[in-house]
């Protein structure tokens, strides 16, 4: 994966323009689908934490699917949930350490954050650049400057 | 003692064939599935005691030999004195010593015990001389009634193994295969596929492990022809089979054996066990780099595991369902591995075709059907048991000439060939060939050599109505046209014998049974209509008389008949007596009154009545 | 890649395909009652059966069920022939019959247009269609706790000997994908019953929210190597305590910067 997600708190505003934009390009049936990411409370005042996905390596989702349903897609990193594959037996809601398997309740199906494919919409619309996805090594480089 | 070449196996021939040449008196006693019902082993057992106490010049128990099933089942138990062919019937323990005294000690016959055709006193002594033999050509049963069950000794002394050693030490896979294919066997399992082409396709797919597999599961209601071959001569199966294994390259075969076959397994067993040691089976046989190991795989007791993908996981230890096969069980079959799977008779039929040569095989039979085929003959013939005839036999030489005729002289109906997915032929059909096209083409089936006669008492309503009653139970259950439909047109003939369905009936039953042919998953689903579909088609009447006028021609359909009683009455009270119901009143020596609201139709007063009193309508 | 026509378009596939995923790459509405990607392809419902036929075949054509006919070069498939479609609605007319009362059953033989059963009603029906989706599913999670029981017409779906089956983790898997949702199953009290079998939920111990049965949540610690504490904390405030612990960072960066 040579992109990653950069977040900025101090720049979230909570206005969760991120969610809409999640939950628009995930529409089921043109029904808007469960947003994977959530702006969350950090604690203090005006302290916002957008909290998504991590796709992490030794991932706790893709290791608790029984029916190999969960997997990386080489191109963009992402852990992809395969629909048709999916049993829905909760495993993953309920192994992921962070919260980021989810239930669309309303379309009764497991859901979790694909990366939109490369260009995660949720960074495309902040409008603060608080959710940013970037380059791993420029990433690098600004944390040291 | 294991032998390591083609000339050992010789010698040992010549040794045993000595052996029985010993003996100027054979003993055959037949203890084939219908004489062992009527008490062969008694008989036989007599025998042995008897034979202890008198010593006979030229003769001793090993004499005697307890054989697989003769055929004429009808006359067991049945015992045969060779070398003259005499042809005892109906023999009980008490005939046994003047039998030997007669027979066996002297050139005397105990004429009483012979054979009479239609019981007209005329006496035939030799079977070869009987009508129901005389008309027979035996390739795959002819051995059995002559050697004993399962004993090595006799298959070797009668050429057995001769065409597996010659197949391993002068042929390739690939020689034996084309001549396979140029005797145009065809698979006696029913759908009647080249064995030949079949191996071929088997041994063309790239692969190190290959299966042979041996279908003994013989589900259609009252066949036993493999039956009687696998307890009769089981080394000519695992002959076969091994030389069907040589052929394609395989080292690992099974045989599939019905669970109600006990009997089978244990002389299969024995046979394996013989030819093992034997060196005949196993490593390195007569001392080639072919090994090949056989296993008796046991059924799992239903219909549909007969079925060759339901059979392979079967015998993977899985539940046995059919799969669908638009990958055929020749390319992935059991463990997804190059599997050929064969009938018994099939196998059985393979050694003779390489001792004896393709061209030969071909001179019997017809074109595209060459050799011959095994029948079981039952229902309401004279001559039922076990027979083999060559194709393009037609079914009134079989019928007629074979089976003597229909019993009490009734009228001919119809004959059912292959068992729940054949079908009926009514008496305009008696000349058809007996060939796995002809009988296709005539709406019916070879399957694997049921053959049921029916009588004018028959109903043809009740006779689909029973075949697709077996299938609604035997069905896996797996698809749907089958499980529902099956069970939807099972409900139709009901609804038709008990009167109640109307033409349109008839119509939704056509056009349900298509459906259920094409779009079932397998052969079972495909072909179950056919019972129903071939009446339809030669016994439409029937069906008619049931719906138009309420009415069983044949008499058998419940709902519709009724019981009268006539003047002959004398009012002996015998069916007042039985009459569950209580529906017969009368006094004694009056005409009794049968009150027709309260007829069950358990038929009771007409089974007791002696004095013809109860008319059937 | 082969390329094959479906309904007179040519279409792409790969080598291995199945021609059901192709019709459903299409957007070609083909039903299928026994089908799950998780499993294997089964052939039990005969819903999906579709024409096909070669340039070569001279006209002939024959009936295949899709979800298990590999795609192959040059096959011309026709979904909607008039034998396939007379072919479904004779089994949704068969499905009517065996269960009258079935809702999903009932909508879909609308759709073909076959509102009342031609056959007769099969009195004790239940909405099982034997499709064996809950028992094949079972076998792929691993538990094998359910199968077939019998055959012909009255097969069953059923635990071994009838019993609350021991295989069985609760895990649902079998009644989430029922597609006539006719496996029942109970929450009451923290307690899930389902196959007579009752199983304790874990609670998160945030919110008390019910989450998966202790049973699954062992097999997949044990088996999965998932660090039990992971099942402790419900997804939601699983997502809280991230922001928390992110939270503090943030707060503690702020500081610095004032
Ligand atoms: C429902 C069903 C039952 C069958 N039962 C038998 C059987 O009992 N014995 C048999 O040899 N073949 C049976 N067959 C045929 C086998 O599937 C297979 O075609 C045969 O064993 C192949 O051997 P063959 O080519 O030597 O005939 C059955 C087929 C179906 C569809
Ligand atoms: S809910 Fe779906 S994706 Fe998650 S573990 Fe279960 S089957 Fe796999
Ligand atoms: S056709 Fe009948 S026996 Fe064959 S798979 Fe279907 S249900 Fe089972
Ligand atoms: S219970 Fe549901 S999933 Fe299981 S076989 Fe029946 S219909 Fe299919
Ligand atoms: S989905 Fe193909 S047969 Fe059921």
């Amino acid at each position: 994966m040579n992109h990653r997600f950069i977040v900025t708190p101090n720049l979230c505003t909570g206005c969760r323009t991120c969610e809409l934009a999640c939950s628009f390009t995930h529409a089921v049936d043109n029904v808007r689908g469960q947003t994977r990411i959530f702006p969350l409370d950090g604690g203090s005042k005006d302290l916002w934490i957008p909290v998504v996905c991590l796709q992490c390596d030794d991932a706790a989702c893709v290791k608790s699917c029984l029916v190999d349903a969960l997997r990386r897609n080489p191109g963009t990193g992402a852990i992809e949930l395969n629909q048709e594959v999916c049993v829905k037996c909760m495993a993953c809601v309920a192994a992921c350490p962070f919260g980021c398997s989810l239930l669309d309740q309303q379309h009764n199906i497991v859901v979790k954050c694909d990366l939109c494919g490369g260009d995660p919409a949720c960074a495309h619309f902040c409008p603060t650049k608080a959710l940013q996805w970037l380059p791993i090594a420029p990433a690098r480089a600004r944390a040291a400057s | 003692m294991r032998l390591e070449n083609i000339r050992q196996l010789k010698d040992l021939q010549k040794k045993y064939q000595a052996a029985e040449k010993r003996f100027q008196k054979k003993v055959l006693v037949c203890c084939g599935p219908g004489c062992l019902a009527s008490g062969a082993q008694k008989i036989s057992d007599q025998f042995k005691k008897v034979l202890k106490e008198k010593r006979i010049q030229g003769f001793s128990v090993e004499a005697l030999k307890e054989t697989g099933c003769h055929g004429f089942c009808e006359q067991g138990p049945l015992v045969i004195i060779e070398p003259e062919g005499t042809f005892y019937t109906k023999v009980k323990t008490k005939d046994v010593e003047e039998i030997i005294e007669k027979s066996v000690r002297h050139d005397e016959t105990v004429t009483r015990l012979l054979y009479s055709p239609n019981g007209n006193g005329k006496k035939i002594k030799r079977y070869a001389d009987i009508d129901f033999y005389r008309h027979q050509t035996r390739i795959a049963l002819a051995r059995l009634g002559k050697i004993n069950q399962c004993d090595i000794k006799d298959y070797v002394a009668d050429g057995g193994y001769q065409s597996l050693a010659k197949a391993i030490t002068k042929m390739s896979g690939d020689e034996i295969i084309d001549e396979i294919t140029k005797s145009g066997l065809r698979g006696r399992g029913g759908a009647g596929f080249s064995a030949g082409r079949k191996w071929a396709t088997c041994k063309k797919i790239q692969s190190d492990i290959r299966y042979v597999i041996c279908n003994g599961d013989e589900g259609d209601p009252g066949a036993f022809m493999d039956r009687a071959i696998m307890e009769g001569d089981p080394h000519a199966v695992l002959e076969g089979l091994a030389i069907a294994a040589y052929a394609v390259g395989s080292s690992r075969g099974y045989i599939y054996v019905r669970e109600e076959y006990p009997l089978a397994v244990v002389n299969l067993q024995k046979a394996i066990e013989q030819a093992e040691q034997l060196g005949l089976l196993g490593d390195n046989i007569l001392g080639s780099d072919f090994s090949f190991k056989i296993s008796i795989s046991r059924g799992a007791g239903a219909f549909v595991c007969g079925e060759s993908s339901a059979l392979m996981k079967s015998v993977a230890g899985e539940v046995g369902e059919p799969r669908a096969k638009y990958i055929r069980s020749v390319v992935k079959g059991l463990h997804d591995q190059p599997t050929v799977l064969n009938n018994v008779e099939t196998l059985a039929t393979v050694p003779v075709i390489l001792d004896k040569g393709a061209d030969w095989f071909c001179k019997t039979g017809t074109k595209k059907n060459t050799g011959t085929k095994a029948f079981s003959l039952v229902g309401k013939i004279r001559n039922t048991g076990l027979i083999e005839v060559a194709m393009g036999t037609t079914l009134r030489q079989i019928i007629y000439d074979i089976g003597g005729g229909i019993i009490d002289d009734r009228p001919f109906k119809a004959v059912q060939t292959g068992g729940p997915s054949g079908g009926c032929l009514p008496d305009s059909q008696l000349d058809l060939s007996v060939d796995f096209d002809s009988l296709t083409e005539a709406g019916s089936m070879m399957g694997s050599g049921g053959m049921i006669v029916m009588d004018d008492k028959t109903c043809m309503v009740d006779v689909a109505k029973y075949f697709l009653g077996f299938l609604v139970d035997e069905s896996c259950g797996k698809c749907v046209p089958c499980r529902e439909g099956l069970y939807q047109l099972h409900a139709l003939t009901v609804k038709v014998s008990e009167g109640r369905a109307t033409e349109a009936d008839l119509e939704k039953m056509e056009k349900l049974s298509e459906m259920v042919i094409i779009g079932s998953l397998c052969g079972l689903g495909k072909s179950g209509p056919n019972p129903l579909l071939s009446t339809l088609r030669y016994f439409r009447d029937e069906y008619l008389a049931h719906i138009r006028d309420k009415r069983c021609p044949a008499g058998v359909c419940r709902e519709l008949i009724t019981y009268e009683i006539n003047e002959k009455c004398t009012g002996c009270m015998a069916c007042i007596a039985v009459c569950a119901t209580h529906a017969i009143t009368g006094k004694k020596g009056e005409i009794h009154i049968l009150d027709q609201d309260k007829c069950t139709k358990c038929g009771a007063c007409y089974a007791v009545c002696r004095y013809d009193a109860i008319d059937v309508s | 890649m082969v390329r094959l026509t479906i309904n007179g378009r040519v279409v792409q596939a790969s080598e291995g395909e199945m021609l059901l995923s192709v019709i459903r790459r299409e957007n070609i509405d083909v039903p299928a009652m026994c089908h799950h990607e998780a499993v294997e392809p089964f052939g039990a419902c005969r819903l999906c059966v579709v024409e096909i036929t070669r340039q070569e075949w001279d006209g002939w054509c024959d009936y295949v069920t899709s979800c298990l006919y590999p795609v192959a070069d040059g096959l011309i498939v026709n979904t909607h022939a008039p034998k396939v479609n007379e072919l479904r609605k004779t089994i949704l007319d068969l499905f009517l019959a065996r269960h009258p009362k079935c809702t999903e059953i009932i909508e879909l033989a609308g759709e073909y247009g076959v509102t009342r059963t031609r056959y007769e009603t099969v009195v004790d029906g239940d909405n099982c269609i034997l499709c064996g989706l809950c028992a094949r599913i079972c076998d792929r999670m691993g538990f094998h706790a359910i199968s077939t029981v019998g055959r012909g017409h009255g097969k069953e779906i059923a635990p071994p000997l009838r019993q609350a089956p021991p295989d069985c983790t609760g895990c649902l898997s079998c009644a989430m994908n029922c597609p006539t949702n006719f496996i029942e199953y109970k929450v009451k009290k923290g307690l899930l019953t389902i196959w007579d079998k009752k199983f304790e939920l874990l609670t998160c111990n945030k919110c008390g929210k019910e989450t998966i049965t202790r049973e699954f949540a062992v097999h997949l610690s044990e088996q999965r190597n998932i660090p039990p504490n992971y099942f402790d904390t419900c997804d939601a405030c699983h997502r809280n305590e991230l922001a928390a612990a992110m939270g503090r960072i943030a707060a503690w960066d702020r500081e610095v910067q004032l």
